[in-house]
Parts: C-alpha cells; sequence; structure tokens
C-alpha cells in the first residue's frame, strides 16, 4: 500500500485537498467483514461513481463516509478533516439521499424543507423552493401523492439545500422506472454542474452513470478492485482479440479478463500508459473498453479470485493494486 | 426540533386530547348525578358525625346505584389504558423510524441522534406527563363523592389518583421506545412493551404494594359474636376509619377480631414509593436506549 500512499500524497499536492479520502477503512458486522481496507480518494469537484454488485459493501461505505456508522478500523476524510460519526461536525460537511430516498409519507414537500431548516444550520430554502418549483412539485402536496421520481427530487433537494460540500447518494435510481431514471439523473447533473459541489453516487448498474461520473471506484466482495479517474483508466487498459493460441505471456500488460471463443480470445488488459501496438501480431486487434466492459472485468475477476481463493484479493500484489496506485 | 418532534407527534397529540375530552364528558355526566345523590341522601352530615356508621340504608342505596360503574367497570378499562398510551406514543418513535427507513434520513441532517432522541424524548416524555396529570385530574374530580366513602387507598381509586397513574404511562412509553429500537418494528414493539408492563403493573398492585410498609394489626373484641366483613361495601372499614386500606378481617375463636390494614395516612409514601418504582423502571428503558443508539451506530437499511 505504499504505492497508494505515494499516489495520494501527489495528487493531494495537485489538486489541493481532495473531498474525501478514506484510509483502509473497515467495518465488521459480528465476525464478518463489511467492507475491509479500502483506501479511496475523490478529488473536490469530481461526480464519482462507486460501482459493485449488490453486497459488495457500498452501502457500508456511504455509511461511514456520511457519518451514520462509525469504522471498525480506518478513518473517513470529508475536505481534510477526520470524521467521526454521530457528530455535529461530520455530519454538516455531508449531505445524504439515501436508498429508496426515504421521507415522511405524511409530511407535505414544505413541511420536509421545514424539517430540514430546523435540523440543519445552513440550511438554503430559497434554492430548496426554486428547485421543485422548476420540476412542477407543489409545496403542499403530501410526500405520499408523489410519484418515486418527484420523491427522489424532493430528497436530493433536500440533500443540495443542506449546502454541504460533499453530496452522497446510495442508489438514487434503483427504485426508479427507466423514464424517472434518465431524468433524474438529467436534473442530477445539471446540479452538479451549477455547482462546485462533490458527487459519490452508488450504484449496481453501470450504464446508468457511465455518461456522468469523471471518477470510478469498483468495490466488490467488501474490497477495492479499481479506483482512479474515468478517462485515465479507460486510456489504461485496451480489448484486445486475439488467436485463441496465444498465451497470456505473449500478450502485452496485465490480462484482467479473458475470454475465449471457437478460434479468438478477447481478451482485457491493462497496459498503462506505455503505447500499445499490435501492428507487428497477425490477427490481433486492440479496441478501447467501455466504461461497461472494464467494470463487468474487474467484478468477474473479483469473483474469480474470491473463489479460487479466500483471501482477499486487493490484499495481494498483483494487477488490482496496480490498477488502483497507476 | 421542537417543531419536528410536534410535527410528528401531532396526530398522536390530538388522539390523546380527545380521549381527554371523552374521559372528561364521561366523568362529568356520571359524577354531576353521583354529586347530586351524595347531597340529596345527606352523606356529607352522615359522614361528619359517625364515619357513616349511623346511616347504612342511605350508603348501600349510594353504593348500589354508583358502586358498580365507578369502581368495577371503570376499573378494566383504566388498568389497561396508561398501558396502551404509553406504547402507542413509544413504539413508533423510534420503531416506525427504523421500519420505514427514515431514520436514514433523520440521522443524517446536522443533529447527532443521541441529541436527536434526547429532544423528542425530552418532548414527547413532558407531554405524557401532562396527559397523565390531566386524566389523574379528571378521575379524582369524577371520584370525589365516591372517595368520600371509600377513601382512595383502596386499588381502584389508588391507582388513579395521586402520581402512579402518570408513571404507569410513563413505564410502558419507556418499555415501548426500547422495544422499538431493539424489533425495528412498530407493532411488535407494542405488543412486546405491553406484556411486560401488564406483568409488572399487576405483580406490584397486589404482591408489593400491600407490603412496601409492615400492615398495622387490630384486634377487636366482640362479646356479643363477631360481625366482620370487608369489601368496597363496607363502610366505615373494619378499623372504623374511612381511608384505611384492609387487607385481610379474621375472626378467631367467634371472640375476636383481627384486621390487618394500611392505615389512609400511608397514601402519599406509599404513591411516591410506587410511582419511584415505575419512574425508575423508565428510566432504565430510556437510559439504556440512550446508550444502545449511542453505541450501535450500526443499522444496515
Amino acid at each position: 500500500m505504499t504505492d497508494t500512499e505515494g499516489l495520494m500524497t501527489q495528487q493531494g499536492a495537485d489538486g489541493g485537498v481532495p473531498a474525501l479520502r478514506t484510509d483502509r477503512l473497515g467495518r465488521r458486522y459480528g465476525k464478518v467483514w463489511g467492507l475491509r481496507d479500502c483506501t479511496i480518494e475523490v478529488p473536490a469537484g469530481a461526480v464519482a461513481a462507486l460501482v459493485g454488485p449488490n453486497g459488495a459493501g457500498k452501502t457500508t461505505m456511504l455509511q461511514m463516509i456520511i457519518g451514520l456508522l462509525e469504522p471498525t478500523e480506518g478513518q473517513v476524510k470529508v475536505f481534510g478533516q477526520a470524521s467521526r460519526a454521530n457528530t455535529t461536525q461530520t455530519l454538516a460537511r455531508v449531505g445524504y439521499v439515501a436508498q429508496d430516498h426515504p421521507l415522511y409519507r405524511d409530511f407535505t414537500v414544505a413541511e420536509m424543507f421545514r424539517l430540514g431548516q430546523a435540523m440543519n444550520p445552513s440550511w438554503d430554502q430559497k434554492l430548496a423552493a426554486a428547485r421543485v418549483d422548476a420540476l412542477g412539485i407543489p409545496l403542499n402536496r403530501k410526500v405520499r401523492r408523489l410519484s418515486g421520481g418527484q420523491q427522489a427530487q424532493v430528497s436530493l433537494t433536500m440533500a443540495l439545500a443542506k449546502k454541504a460540500p460533499l453530496l452522497v447518494l446510495d442508489e438514487p435510481v434503483s427504485s426508479l422506472d427507466p423514464v424517472a431514471r434518465l431524468e433524474f439523473m438529467r436534473d442530477l447533473m445539471a446540479a452538479a454542474a451549477d455547482s462546485a459541489l462533490t458527487f459519490l453516487i452508488s450504484s449496481h448498474v453501470v450504464a446508468e452513470l457511465e455518461r456522468f461520473c469523471d471518477w470510478l471506484i469498483v468495490l466488490c466482495h467488501g474490497h477495492v478492485q479499481l479506483a482512479g479517474p474515468a478517462d485515465d483508466l479507460l486510456g489504461d487498459h485496451r480489448l484486445l482479440t486475439v488467436p485463441r493460441a496465444t498465451a497470456d505471456s505473449e500478450l502485452p500488460g496485465t490480462v484482467i479478463q479473458r475470454t475465449d471463443s471457437d478460434r479468438h480470445s478477447t481478451v482485457l488488459v491493462h497496459v498503462g500508459a506505455v503505447p500499445l501496438r499490435v501492428q507487428g501480431h497477425a490477427g490481433w486487434q486492440a479496441d478501447p473498453v467501455s466504461f461497461e466492459q472494464l467494470v463487468m472485468a474487474y467484478l468477474q475477476r473479483a469473483s474469480l479470485t474470491i473463489d479460487a481463493d479466500p483471501a482477499p484479493a486487493a490484499q495481494r500484489p498483483g494487477p488490482s493494486a496496480k490498477a488502483v496506485t497507476r | 426540533m421542537i417543531w419536528v418532534s410536534w410535527r410528528q407527534h401531532r396526530s398522536q397529540a390530538i388522539a390523546g386530547l380527545s380521549l381527554l375530552a371523552a374521559l372528561a364528558v364521561f366523568a362529568i355526566l356520571v359524577s354531576t348525578s353521583m354529586r347530586t345523590a351524595f347531597s340529596h341522601d345527606d352523606l356529607a352530615a352522615c359522614l361528619a358525625r359517625s364515619e357513616g356508621t349511623r346511616c347504612p340504608a342511605a350508603i348501600t342505596a349510594f353504593m348500589n346505584s354508583f358502586g358498580s360503574v365507578v369502581n368495577i367497570s371503570f376499573w378494566g378499562v383504566l388498568l389497561v389504558v396508561p398501558g396502551l398510551i404509553g406504547v402507542i406514543v413509544g413504539a413508533p418513535l423510534l420503531g416506525r423510524e427504523l421500519e420505514l427507513g427514515t431514520w436514514r434520513l433523520a440521522w443524517s441532517q446536522t443533529v447527532p441522534r443521541t441529541q436527536w432522541l434526547a429532544a423528542q424524548l425530552a418532548l414527547v416524555t413532558g407531554a405524557l406527563v401532562l396527559l397523565g396529570a390531566a386524566i389523574t385530574a379528571v378521575i379524582t374530580w369524577y371520584r370525589e363523592p365516591m372517595d368520600r366513602l371509600t377513601g382512595h387507598f383502596i386499588n381502584r381509586a389508588y391507582d388513579f389518583e395521586g402520581l402512579v397513574l402518570t408513571a404507569y404511562i410513563l413505564c410502558a412509553f419507556g418499555f415501548a421506545v426500547l422495544a422499538g429500537l431493539l424489533l425495528r418494528r412498530t407493532v411488535a414493539a407494542m405488543v412486546a412493551a405491553f406484556g411486560p408492563w401488564l406483568v409488572i403493573r399487576l405483580v406490584v398492585e397486589f404482591m408489593l404494594r400491600p407490603r412496601f410498609q409492615v400492615p398495622l394489626t387490630l384486634r377487636q373484641s366482640c362479646p356479643q359474636g363477631c360481625n366482620a366483613t370487608m369489601g368496597l361495601d363496607t363502610v366505615p372499614p373494619q378499623t372504623g376509619h374511612i381511608g384505611d386500606w384492609v387487607l385481610s378481617v379474621s375472626i378467631s375463636a367467634g371472640k375476636q377480631v383481627a384486621t390487618t390494614y394500611q392505615p389512609g395516612s400511608r397514601f402519599w409514601h406509599f404513591q411516591f414509593i410506587e410511582a419511584g418504582i415505575f419512574v425508575a423502571l423508565t428510566a432504565a428503558a430510556l437510559g439504556a436506549t440512550i446508550w444502545l443508539l449511542h453505541r450501535r451506530a450500526a443499522w444496515t437499511a
């Protein structure tokens, strides 16, 4: 992990204080670790995607970041300040939209905002009122009469009006229908573009984040598999199509995932910043990877590693660590 | 937080006030006719002269008219009502937040959850104390003519006058708040809190209360044959003083009556002891809730 720490310092020096930094963060439930050894960094102003299958530890991680949950080990820093669960200082720095966007169903929208005002010293009532007005949500309507998409919007509005510099959204669209998903993501990105806020958005559906996020964190089995700027991560990987007989050792870079078909193999490799030359090899073809291919490759690799060996993947040296620390 | 807590408990507050209003209407209707009968029969003068020994017929008539409705039917209802009030208010306080997932909203605002809970508990407990005091006042006023005949130390008056009724409500509330945290379900928490509350309530009434202080024993010899009775209708009680709580009466060899009793002067002492027991249970349950909520910063959705 020395590499990681070196990199973190560099990035900190480049981009000022990171909006979020977790340092070997872990949480144990009884004897089971829900999340372990999780070191990530999100620069200020980024829109970061936290991707992983259900049960990967995403909610655990987010709840430790916002101060709802005390880490068993490790530390969370938000804008350079260490977080402690259940304290005013920590809660004030992070806005949170929980999964399924819980609201009090017998409250009106205006009453939800009054609650926000009563419980947040920096509450921006103008922003809240203007935002639901623009969305066409009546202030005097009861929450239970709103559609799922509107409830999600009210939740997001409350998190924005809290005026916290870091916003954490846990599976914000998983309970919405496809149209509402699209609308919500569009509005979320408009809000992100209008503000200097940092966003951390978790999802188990990669596709819905692809167009919006400039930072990617892949979480699986309670460990970080891949983390960094989305463009760099995409640039560092290639999808090679090679004759099936080609051995892994002949391939450039590190093999992340290999799929063999009758005559060809499709291999996702991590090549780093080194220019890749395939002209010399007959029958080789190199393509850029998509967001989804990249995420799926790392998730599948994590599953295979776990199946083959109970030792956690991210603790072992190898391509995973390289990818994280690139 | 005051507004938040008020808004969340508004419908319960309205229900509580409606209950109080219904009780007051019932009390006014019954108590007015009871007061009319009491003065019509001139019971006050009789009680002043002889503690009721000289006017048994008038007392019997009065008891026949009102004894059943005031002392018996009402008791059954009021035995469970403080517990029901307590669990209905207490169980959702944490149980509903955890059941519906709104705790993630409530506790991610800029108010730490222990502060949130402290504010909620302070406001709701205060409201319950006011409600309990109001119910107690209504019942005390309502029973006043009856109490002049039976005293208020007998079980069916003692339970609703003084301090204990409020303490019963608080205890059921405390149990239900804790149960809501542990079970994370509103209805389950109501049931889980009500059962133990009722058991404790009855154990205290029938097993502990007679022994809060060592009872006194009065021995009376009766050369012309003993005629000892006890019960609500015995006015005055075997001790001859209205207000004494007779625990048992036994006749030995047909010549002597032994009456064990708690003298009426101990009423407030007993009220403080019993209210103290229930308030201590409340404090233990709420203290455990605050401690658990502070320490166990872990709930998955």
